[in-house]
């Protein structure tokens, strides 16, 4: 039956045919893989694939005007962006006596990376609208375990604190460490301020990405409207 | 050894066999992919365990028809992924009725694989229901019909209905319905899993069903290795690695081609229906899954209608699965010979008939009531037909008229009943619905049936063709190496090709689970060449 006896002239040729063989599986496993891998990576384009730029609305679903937001408010004021689920504070600085306090452009260190961002600085009529996300960026805890606590006198200048393992960032210096264990600052939500009509806009993220995300724009539905992103104050 | 008969674990334990078991050669020969069937059922269950664990990834229960739409449409080769595990699991239940039917007809139900062939029975019910769930998951029109037929039969059980009901299918909202579909999903899958060790490993102890000739047509038929049998490995691996790539290669490649196709019928076609909410839903006609077309069918005769649906699964689907349930012990013959089993194989050829008969039926007339007479008509004339031919073959197979080895006149037979069934039917709409598409059917079908009929008859009275020695032919060594690298060379290019091209759309993805598919083919073909080549096989 076996009249292909393998002999010694048949063994290059039986080598040529294994290495064709392991090549061909080689080649399935490949082409496999590409579907497999791209398959399971989390995509952004399902969602949305640029940040996008909303208006900040009450809850009623007005415009927010500077005198919505209080200085110094010791609640916490939440909107979402840029997904459902990635709430962000916004804050309006003061000074102990609640007076308006111009927030620079600064460079924010980032301790994790050794490397440095420039955070956008304040918004608004005063220059004191600041925001940021609100998810810890130590183990991700969220509002109100951290929140904004308000400045009390002039050697505490307000500063969010996270309750879960005491992260401290100033929201001053662009959200940066204060105190670890984070050693990331918060990302800075970027706002627009328009003087024509008293409106505020957020547009972009800057800093670390957020907690828990491989990408700002990903793990999460997208906001039910593509125009607005409403500001709500949480447990009211 | 004491003449006590030993119950199968003592002789497991007492009596270790060598596991894997060396197999006869005429195994891995031309025709021996009948002895594989079990094992490439295997392939594909693995096949839809991969791609069940990826669909895990992005299954929502709360959102259960926009997350396979998404999955479908937004995901990178969602689309792949989600029609082969559909097409997979008819694959799978394809291969699974011709392993039953293949073990019906050659006896391999007797001693000593009884227990076998009841495990297989348990993992055909248990794989129809995993379809059943798996079918009804993806939140489309077609899933919630399913879904409500499959609430009404649970429901209707006696005593313990409601109960029922609620251990498959959840509270009554969809939230809950999709979170206890997608967990017996998962669950039966384990249990399949499981038995099919059970049973895998009884086919190891029991040894492969050996040919007619070996066994001498008497059970117990046990494979014995008389020396000469090849080493498992390579000969028996290699062999089972050419099965795996072919069978994925076709799995993948049918959806794939069927996805590019525009408007591919309700039944066949790899993707979900519109949502239940759609203004389009009322359009679609209400199909269960093809695979449990039969039992659809027979929730429509008149006579079931009066009985509720519990009953009529019963009578249709439950008797026939009691008889297999029982066949070990009702056919106790020596005999693994057709001509001497001629209930066995009778019963074998109309169940199939009836089966595949009202599978049609219900393509043809979803939902319509079918008064008790046609039902009556259809169930006797075939089966009266396929018990008279079965005798008066069997008979002149026993008087030597016949010739031997004419067992595929039973698939003739087979072929001609259902066809003429079909035909019949097709002659029916075409009268009532003149189409192309009745008119091509019927003339094809009529055409089948008429030669099955000749071939019929032929077999009976004559006209022998006389078997030709097959015989291996082996080319010359160069051509092997040649066709070998020209394969590779393929393989390559159309690995590139599915490499840089980009998955932005449905249909680039189905071109790339051609491309897929065909090396998976190629490298199927490769490793054939390779036997022949190296191992002369």
């Amino acid at each position: 039956m076996s009249n292909i006896s393998p002999g010694p002239d048949d063994e290059g040729r039986r080598t040529f045919l294994k290495m064709m063989g392991v090549l061909g599986v080689g080649l399935v496993g490949a082409g496999a893989l590409r579907g497999v891998i791209q398959n399971l990576l989390p995509s952004t384009s399902n969602v949305v694939s640029a940040f996008p730029t909303l208006i900040l609305i009450s809850g009623s679903g007005s415009p927010i005007k500077t005198g919505d937001i209080t200085v110094n408010a010791p609640t916490v004021v939440l909107f979402q962006y840029p997904l459902e689920n990635e709430p962000n504070f916004l804050l309006r600085l003061g000074d102990a006596n609640n007076n308006d306090k111009a927030i620079e452009s600064v460079s924010v260190s980032v301790p994790a990376t050794g490397k440095s961002f420039q955070s956008p600085g304040g918004v608004g009529p005063y220059r004191s609208i600041v925001a940021s996300s609100a998810i810890c960026q130590h183990l991700g805890c969220d509002p109100p375990e951290i929140r904004f606590h308000p400045p009390s006198d002039a050697s505490f200048p307000g500063l969010v604190h996270c309750d879960c393992h005491g992260s401290t960032y100033d929201p001053s210096k662009g959200f940066a460490v204060v105190t670890g264990p984070t050693t990331q600052p918060l990302p800075n939500a970027i706002l627009s301020y328009d003087s024509t009509n008293d409106t505020y806009k957020v547009v972009n993220m800057v800093g670390p990405t957020i907690y828990g995300h491989s990408n700002d724009l990903s793990g999460g539905n997208q906001l039910p409207s593509k125009t607005t992103t409403t500001v709500l104050v949480q447990g009211s | 050894m004491s003449g006590k008969k030993e119950s199968m674990i003592e002789k497991i334990m007492n009596d270790p066999q060598p596991i894997p078991r060396k197999v006869p050669d005429y195994m891995r020969k031309k025709g021996g992919g009948w002895y594989w069937t079990g094992a490439m059922i295997m392939v594909v269950f693995i096949y839809e365990v991969l791609t069940g664990l990826f669909l895990l990834f992005f299954y929502e229960p709360t959102n259960a028809y926009g997350s396979t739409e998404n999955f479908l449409n937004n995901t990178p080769f969602g689309s792949i992924i989600i029609t082969t595990h559909l097409y997979g699991a008819y694959l799978m239940i394809g291969l699974i009725y011709v392993h039953l039917l293949r073990n019906l007809f050659v006896g391999a139900y007797k001693k000593p694989r009884e227990f076998q062939w009841l495990t297989g029975l348990l993992l055909l019910v248990m794989t129809l229901g995993v379809a059943f769930f798996g079918y009804s998951m993806s939140g489309d029109v077609l899933s919630y019909d399913a879904t409500d037929v499959g609430r009404g039969i649970a429901a209707g059980v006696p005593f313990i209905g409601t109960s029922l009901r609620g251990l498959f299918f959840g509270n009554g909202t969809d939230t809950s319905l999709f979170l206890y579909m997608r967990g017996w999903h998962i669950v039966l899958t384990v249990g399949i899993g499981m038995l099919f060790l059970i049973h895998f490993f009884m086919a190891e102890y029991n040894t492969i069903m050996p040919s007619g000739e070996d066994s001498k047509f008497k059970a117990p038929a046990i494979d014995k290795d008389d020396g000469t049998y090849k080493a498992w490995y390579p000969f028996n691996m290699v062999y089972m690695t050419q099965i795996l790539f072919l069978v994925f290669g076709v799995l993948i490649i049918i959806p794939s081609i069927l996805a590019l196709l525009p408007g591919a019928p309700t039944l066949f076609s790899p993707f979900p229906q519109v949502s239940p909410s759609s203004p389009l839903a009322a359009s679609v006609p209400s199909y269960p899954p093809w695979f449990l077309l039969f039992v659809y069918k027979a929730l429509d005769f008149t006579m079931v209608q009066g009985i509720g649906p519990f009953w009529g699964t019963v009578i249709f689907a439950g008797f026939p699965l009691v008889y297999l349930f029982l066949l070990p012990y009702l056919d106790r013959k020596e005999s693994l010979r057709i001509r001497d089993r001629p209930v066995t194989v009778s019963f074998g050829i109309i169940g199939t008939i009836y089966m595949i008969g009202l599978s049609i039926w219900g393509a043809l007339t979803p939902g319509a009531a079918i008064p008790d007479e046609y039902v009556l008509l259809f169930f006797f004339v075939p089966g009266a037909l396929v018990f008279l031919i079965s005798y008066y073959a069997a008979k002149l197979m026993r008087d030597q008229k016949l010739q031997e080895g004419a067992e595929k006149i039973y698939l003739s037979i087979g072929v001609t009943g259902v066809a003429s069934f079909g035909s019949g039917i097709l002659i029916l709409s075409s009268l009532a619905s003149p189409s192309p598409l009745h008119l091509i059917g019927m003339i094809l079908l009529l055409m089948v049936t008429a030669i099955g009929m000749a071939v019929t008859y032929a077999m009976i009275f004559g006209i022998r063709i006389k078997d030709r020695e097959i015989q291996f032919k082996p080319m010359k060594k160069s051509s092997y190496t040649v066709t070998a690298g020209g394969f590779t060379m393929a393989a390559i290019v159309i690995f590139i090709e599915i490499s840089i091209m980009p998955i932005n759309s449905v249909f680039n993805d189905s071109l790339y689970g051609i491309g897929l598919g065909l090396i998976f083919l190629i490298v199927g073909a490769f490793i054939r060449l390779y036997r022949a080549s190296i191992y002369g096989e």
